[in-house]
């Protein structure tokens, strides 16, 4: 039934031109990149292998776009045929992906916040992106005119948004930022023709529902009664800013959640703190909540759960199994059943990991007495920023490796005991590095049953990027390093074979397409989208007049 | 006398009025009672009049007369003004903007804000100016008679050819608007030129040049097909000298016909909209 909704709204478009579909969604990456993660299964890894071992090396710059007025670029492109949209803090531009040039730009005007953005999502005719104060707004995709404009959440609630938007189906799927400053976090699915809400999910339980008593005792403290009745948080964080990642043939939507908060005092709030920094299974038609994992239950060191959750159909100890896996910001590596949700595998993936001293049967961290944040500031690894963050990774179906980008270090944790008030970002102070700490990026490629790391690549650099991979049939991986250089690494053996300097910090992740019979591969830097293809000898061009009229 | 003498040297005012998110640090401290301060001169016709002559005294050397722009940017095409605060215009003028041509100008509060007050006026967007008219009978015309959405699309329905108008009242003045209507053929429409190119395998592709370059052209066709070409995979390409939008329809439609339809596009806003239209004292027609 609703398939046959999702088909009258594209045809009522009464448009000639082509349709992103559901099916060409599935089939992604391709020709084309249709998802912020690149595939549904956030495998990130491109059939395309024209650019490959034995070509890389003529991979030269074919065109750079400069975005006017942007800091820092976050967003991963999608292409569609040939165009390619790439968003900014409220804009949206869609690119020639051959040439690099404007073909249409959209920018929402009158919003007060300028936060960052993770990029669009594509259905039908039309391109999906949040603003900073949270309107999830339709454009036409080929004029970049608005169709609508639903605003989801609230920033006077402390809300901003930064998702990049997820079609399921008919719905597009979207969640919010704002964990560090108190909400109650949720997600929600909205029907692609109108904008109309079809369902929400609270990431942290209402009065009374599964979870609740994971939050006592309540705020205010001192309250009569306060130490002994657990009544609904009015927040506590679990924001849902990351795409999440959908199995078709299960029909399940996996989503992420961020951490509590405060972030870094947990005194109020004793208890494993649901369902914050979890993986939650969810049906996609009505938003009810399968089953949830939660990595690190009562965190108070700021590790959300926001790190792609991959999903891989291998055989685990003998037996084929669905799996979802991550690498996440709290240093271990999870393998867990994605139709159950079972845990199966735990193994930390960083050597720097001080906090706990491993996981029990049930993948619960075994805590080490003395490493919770304090007045006076305990040093622990991970860092803040994690082991892992929402640099993707990437699967190689042919070499069977999983590429993930790793931050080995340790940051000095201070807490507080600051009453905490809403809204205001007050985290009970936070992280920073230890004097003369020695944090370093890897790349390392690991087997994705066990965690057994296969080999690694360094990387120099001041430890600053947020940047990740792409692998493709070329038997190659993509990746931007800490010191500003786009590079490609052999799949199988992790051997240098390509690097160029992109001149500038990054904070989004590569990705590859084909235009014509030609792949490319592209990736946002801080205020630049940088597009490489193989060296081509150049052709004579007309030029003005000789064409005709100017 | 003093005027004349000061002119010279401020001659690079006003450079660039964006303000990011970075400069805020170079704000000046006028942050109290700044919606107060904002609902005193912004709007006020005293305060625009005021405005108007500071601007042509130390502005328009650079911004040009009407603010179109010249040495320095345009204050009334496109978004740059109309995306930044009052706040950060503000700023903009008496801290000025670091890192470009535009300089400070240390003035009194008061003069910079009668200066915001009229670059604001510059802008005020057609939704904000309050167009008189049936917009009602402004949308049959558009869809019906007048036969705009051939060419036009608001909210999907509609054409390619031209710009999407889903947002045109909260993007353009009311002059502009009228000017786009009765005189599509005054000024140059970036990125919807009208185009016919031929391919060096002969065939002919007409619609309009969405961006245009030595190398290469990005057309979009009435179907809403988008063309991306290289320029040397083409034999010719020509560009009409006069737009495909109609030129005649101050003589097809009646005056009312003309203002129900400027009414009706005056009010096309998707989002972030204030609740009622305010007056900023800007000539409506």
């Amino acid at each position: 039934m609703r398939a046959g909704i999702l088909g009258a709204w594209i045809l009522g478009s009464g448009s000639l031109h082509a349709q992103v579909t559901f099916e060409d969604i599935k089939n992604s990456p391709s020709e084309n990149w249709l998802l912020y993660a690149g595939d549904y299964a956030a495998q990130r890894h491109s059939p395309l292998e024209q650019i490959n071992r034995g070509t890389v090396d003529s991979l030269v710059a074919k065109w750079v776009h400069h975005i006017k007025g942007s800091n820092k670029l976050t967003s991963i492109p999608l292409v569609f045929e040939g165009i390619m949209y790439v968003s900014n803090n409220n804009e949206v531009y869609a690119l020639d992906a051959v040439s690099g040039r404007t073909v249409w730009h959209y920018r929402q005007l009158g919003v007060e916040m300028d936060r960052v953005n993770r990029g669009v999502g594509i259905l039908g005719d039309r391109v999906f992106f949040v603003t900073s104060d949270c309107h999830l707004v339709a454009l036409h995709r080929l004029t970049g005119g608005v169709l609508w404009d639903h605003q989801y959440a609230d920033p006077k609630d402390g809300y901003h948004c930064t998702v990049s938007p997820v079609p399921v189906k008919d719905s597009i799927i979207v969640g919010v930022s704002g964990g560090d400053s108190g909400i109650r976090g949720y997600m929600t699915a909205h029907s692609p023709s109108t904008g109309e809400e079809l369902w929400r999910l609270w990431t942290i339980p209402g009065e009374g529902e599964p979870g609740s008593e994971t939050w006592c005792p309540p705020l205010p403290r001192g309250e009569p009664g306060s130490e002994t009745r657990c009544p609904p948080l009015p927040w506590g964080g679990a924001g849902t800013w990351m795409s999440g990642t959908y199995d078709p043939e299960l029909d399940v939507l996996y989503w992420t959640t961020g951490n509590p908060w405060p972030d870094f005092y947990g005194g109020d709030r004793p208890g494993d703190n649901l369902y914050t920094d979890s993986l939650l299974a969810i049906d996609p038609d009505t938003g009810k909540m399968k089953w949830y994992f939660q990595f690190t239950p009562h965190d108070v060191w700021d590790w959300d759960a926001q790190e792609f959750p991959i999903l891989l159909d291998l055989p685990f100890e003998g037996k084929q199994r669905k799996l979802v896996v991550q690498a996440n910001r709290n240093g271990y590596y999870y393998v867990l059943d994605r139709t159950t949700g079972e845990f199966l595998l735990g193994t930390p993936f960083v050597d720097k990991l001080t906090w706990s001293s491993g996981l029990d049967k049930n993948g619960r961290p075994i805590l080490i007495e003395g490493t919770e944040p304090n007045l006076e500031g305990v040093e622990v690894c991970p860092t803040v920023r994690g082991a892992s963050n929402f640099m993707a990774p990437s699967f190689n179906p042919d070499t069977g490796l999983l590429y993930v980008v790793v931050l080995e270090g340790c940051d000095v944790y201070t807490s507080s005991e600051k009453e905490p008030i809403p809204k205001t970002n007050f985290a009970g102070t936070g992280g920073e590095r230890p004097p003369n700490d020695n944090n370093q990026f890897f790349i390392r490629a690991l087997q994705p049953t066990t965690g057994e790391r296969v080999w690694e690549y360094p990387m120099t650099g001041p430890t600053t990027m947020w940047a990740g991979t792409v692998s493709t049939a070329g038997g190659l991986v993509f990746f931007a390093d800490d010191d500003n250089h786009l590079v490609a690494l052999d799949a199988k053996s992790g051997k240098h074979l390509w690097h160029f300097n992109l001149g500038q910090p990054l904070y989004s992740s590569p990705i590859t397409y084909s235009v014509n019979g030609k792949q490319y591969v592209t990736i946002v830097a801080q205020t630049d989208v940088f597009t490489f293809g193989l060296f081509e000898a150049a052709k004579p061009v007309p030029l003005v007049g000789e064409l005709g009229s100017p | 006398m003093k005027p004349v003498i000061l002119l010279p040297v401020f001659s690079l005012v006003l450079f660039a009025v964006v303000v990011r998110a970075q400069d805020e640090d170079v704000m000046p401290a006028l942050q109290k009672n700044e919606a107060a301060t904002e609902a005193t001169y912004v709007g006020n016709p005293v305060a625009i009049k005021a405005g108007a002559e500071l601007y042509a005294t130390v502005c328009s050397g650079c911004h040009g007369p009407s603010g179109e722009g010249g040495r320095g940017p345009s204050l009334v095409r496109g978004n740059r003004v109309r995306q930044v605060s009052d706040v950060k215009l503000f700023a903009s003028v008496q801290a000025g903007v670091p890192g470009t041509d535009m300089p400070p100008f240390p003035f009194p509060d008061e003069k910079v804000w009668q200066l915001v007050a009229f670059t604001r006026s510059l802008v005020a967007s057609a939704y904000e100016s309050g167009v008189p008219g049936d917009a009602g009978a402004g949308e049959t015309v558009f869809f019906r008679k007048g036969e705009c959405s051939r060419c036009h699309m608001i909210r999907g329905k509609g054409g390619f050819l031209g710009p999407d108008l889903t947002v045109a009242g909260v993007t353009n003045t009311i002059a502009q608007l009228r000017e786009a209507f009765l005189d599509p053929n005054r000024r140059t429409s970036d990125g919807y030129r009208a185009v016919t190119v031929e391919t060096t395998d002969r065939k002919r592709i007409s619609g309009i040049a969405r961006n245009n370059s030595n190398y290469s052209i990005q057309m979009i066709d009435k179907d809403g097909k988008l063309h991306l070409l290289a320029k040397q995979d083409l034999r010719s390409i020509e560009f009409p000298r006069k737009s495909w939008m109609p030129d005649d329809y101050a003589d097809r439609l009646s005056e009312d016909e003309v203002q129900n339809v400027l009414a009706f596009l005056s009010r096309q806003a998707a989002h972030h909209l204030p609740a009622a239209p305010k007056q900023t004292g800007v000539v409506n027609r």
